[in-house]
């Protein structure tokens, strides 16, 4: 995606009021407590175990540390982690301060 | 997670992944939307996972590439259970063989009623009924429409107006309702009307026939009074003579009646006793002891001892021992007399119908003798006076 085009969608999405995860590439992760993880629009696995987890985005990296870490159900866009999660971090998007 | 739809009908399979890049072949998978679910690290380089039995055979350029190893763990859904049953053959003709048991023995005639029939014995309609085809153990898909089933047997029983069949699962009611035919009149034999005693007549009706005596006259036993034969003595027309004669008859009665009357009194004393019977062995259970009263009557209850549905050999029987008196009465000889009159007249009675009628007595002789009141009455009884006889001989 362009710089031109970025900048239109955002500027689009703001100008009709759209959540910014439906124009741009960003992730829309959900928690459920410590227990379920959705992630939307993911880009595949990057590592897998029962303790750690690595996502990779369309930019940038999620991690999810936890113990008992299961992919339940795993989609092109969308993945379920289900365990007893402790943390999420999100790596290399430290550039996109507002 | 839950399996995909129709998961269960095409088959799932938990697979274990062993090779050094997993994660690069379940981002394969993803990129080739091959669905899987439940995927659970369970070793360093081993992963396992849920996939439909279709996608399963779609893996392998994937695991060439990857350099991964597959090994089946469990298998779900119907594409094995076929399998399974295939190995129980016998169990599964069992059960098929059972549910055609059912059917059949279901589609089996087990019982035909017979309702309405009264004077066609329900033998007969189950003749009929066979010659129809209605008989147990019949298929009933076998059986005709059950509109022509009842024609062909209203047809087959001539003295019934209707019959309606109906088939209520296993059970055929034949239902019949009868044609009202009039009661065929008994067969008599020519004959004549005769006296059967002595008498004076005092009435005569003939229905059929030819009365031949009047009201007053006197008759003897045997006597014709009304012939049976019409017409001419030298051809006659023989019918069966029928009708009704009155006739005064006289009885002589000698009566005894006693002046002092006994009758038994129950003073409202009882004691009771109870047996157990088995057979015709009896064990007493209550009431022992001498009975204290000087006269009695015993009036004895079976009881049937059940159990349940059961009635068991045993009986329970109860004794009542009722004390009882009995109490002289004198009486006049007048009242004497009255009483033997009375019982004479119930005889009477008994004896010659409910339709005779003493028409006058009278006593002729009449005397007291070691305490008892000795009559002789003369009883003169309007009464039926009529017996056939059979007229033999002539044609």
């Amino acid at each position: 995606m362009s710089r031109i085009m970025r900048k239109l969608n955002q500027w689009t999405a703001h100008l009709f009021d759209l959540p910014q995860d439906i124009v741009s590439d960003v992730p829309r992760v959900s928690l459920i407590g410590n227990r379920k993880l959705f992630v939307e629009n993911h880009r595949g696995i990057v590592h897998f175990s029962n303790e750690n987890m690595r996502l990779s985005l369309a930019k940038g990296e999620l991690e999810v540390t936890g113990s008992e870490l299961v992919i339940r159900g795993i989609w092109t866009e969308e993945i379920c982690i289900e365990g007893y999660i402790t943390e999420v971090k999100v790596h290399g998007m430290e550039d996109a301060k507002p | 997670m839950k399996p995909p739809l129709m998961g269960k009908i095409r088959g799932y399979v938990k697979i274990q992944i062993r090779g050094q890049h997993t994660e690069q072949l379940l981002n394969l998978l993803l990129a080739k939307r091959i669905t899987i679910w439940d995927v659970r690290r369970t070793d360093d380089h081993q992963v396992s996972l849920f996939i439909i039995v279709p996608d399963f055979f779609r893996l392998r350029p994937f695991l060439k590439k990857t350099g991964c190893r597959v090994h089946v763990m469990e298998r779900y859904g119907l594409p094995f259970s076929i399998g399974q049953v295939r190995r129980r053959s016998f169990f599964v003709t069992g059960a098929f063989l059972f549910l055609l048991g059912l059917y059949m023995l279901s589609s089996l005639v087990w019982t035909i009623e017979v309702k309405g029939n009264e004077s066609i014995s329900t033998e007969q309609v189950l003749a009929a009924a066979h010659e129809e085809g209605i008989y147990p153990f019949q298929w009933t898909f076998r059986l005709k429409e059950t509109e022509e089933l009842s024609k062909a047997l209203h047809a087959k029983l001539s003295s019934s107006s209707w019959v309606g069949v109906t088939r209520q699962g296993t059970k055929i009611v034949i239902h019949i309702v009868e044609s009202t035919v009039p009661k065929s009149r008994k067969l008599n034999n020519p004959r004549n009307i005769v006296a059967s005693t002595d008498a004076v007549i005092t009435s005569i009706i003939a229905e059929e026939g030819k009365a031949i005596v009047k009201p007053n006259d006197r008759v003897k036993k045997g006597q014709v009074l009304i012939s049976g034969a019409l017409g001419s003595p030298e051809s006659p027309l023989i019918v069966v003579a029928k009708g009704s004669i009155r006739g005064l008859v006289w009885y002589e009665y000698s009566i005894q009646s006693p002046l002092v009357s006994k009758q038994k009194v129950m003073t409202g004393q009882s004691i009771e006793k109870s047996y157990v019977q088995l057979g015709q062995r009896r064990l007493q259970v209550s009431g022992y002891g001498q009975i204290p009263f000087s006269h009695y009557e015993v009036k004895t209850e079976f009881n049937d001892v059940n159990v349940g549905m059961l009635t068991l050999p045993l009986k329970w029987v109860k004794e009542k021992i009722m004390e009882v008196q009995i109490v002289e009465e004198a009486q006049e000889q007048q009242e004497a007399a009255q009483i033997g009159l009375r019982h004479a007249r119930t005889d009477i009675l008994a004896k010659y119908g409910p339709n005779a009628r003493v028409v006058t007595e009278k006593i002729l002789h009449q005397k007291t003798e070691n305490g008892k009141v000795k009559l002789k009455v003369m009883f003169e009884v309007e009464q039926s006076i009529t017996e056939e006889q059979p007229i033999i001989g002539t044609s």
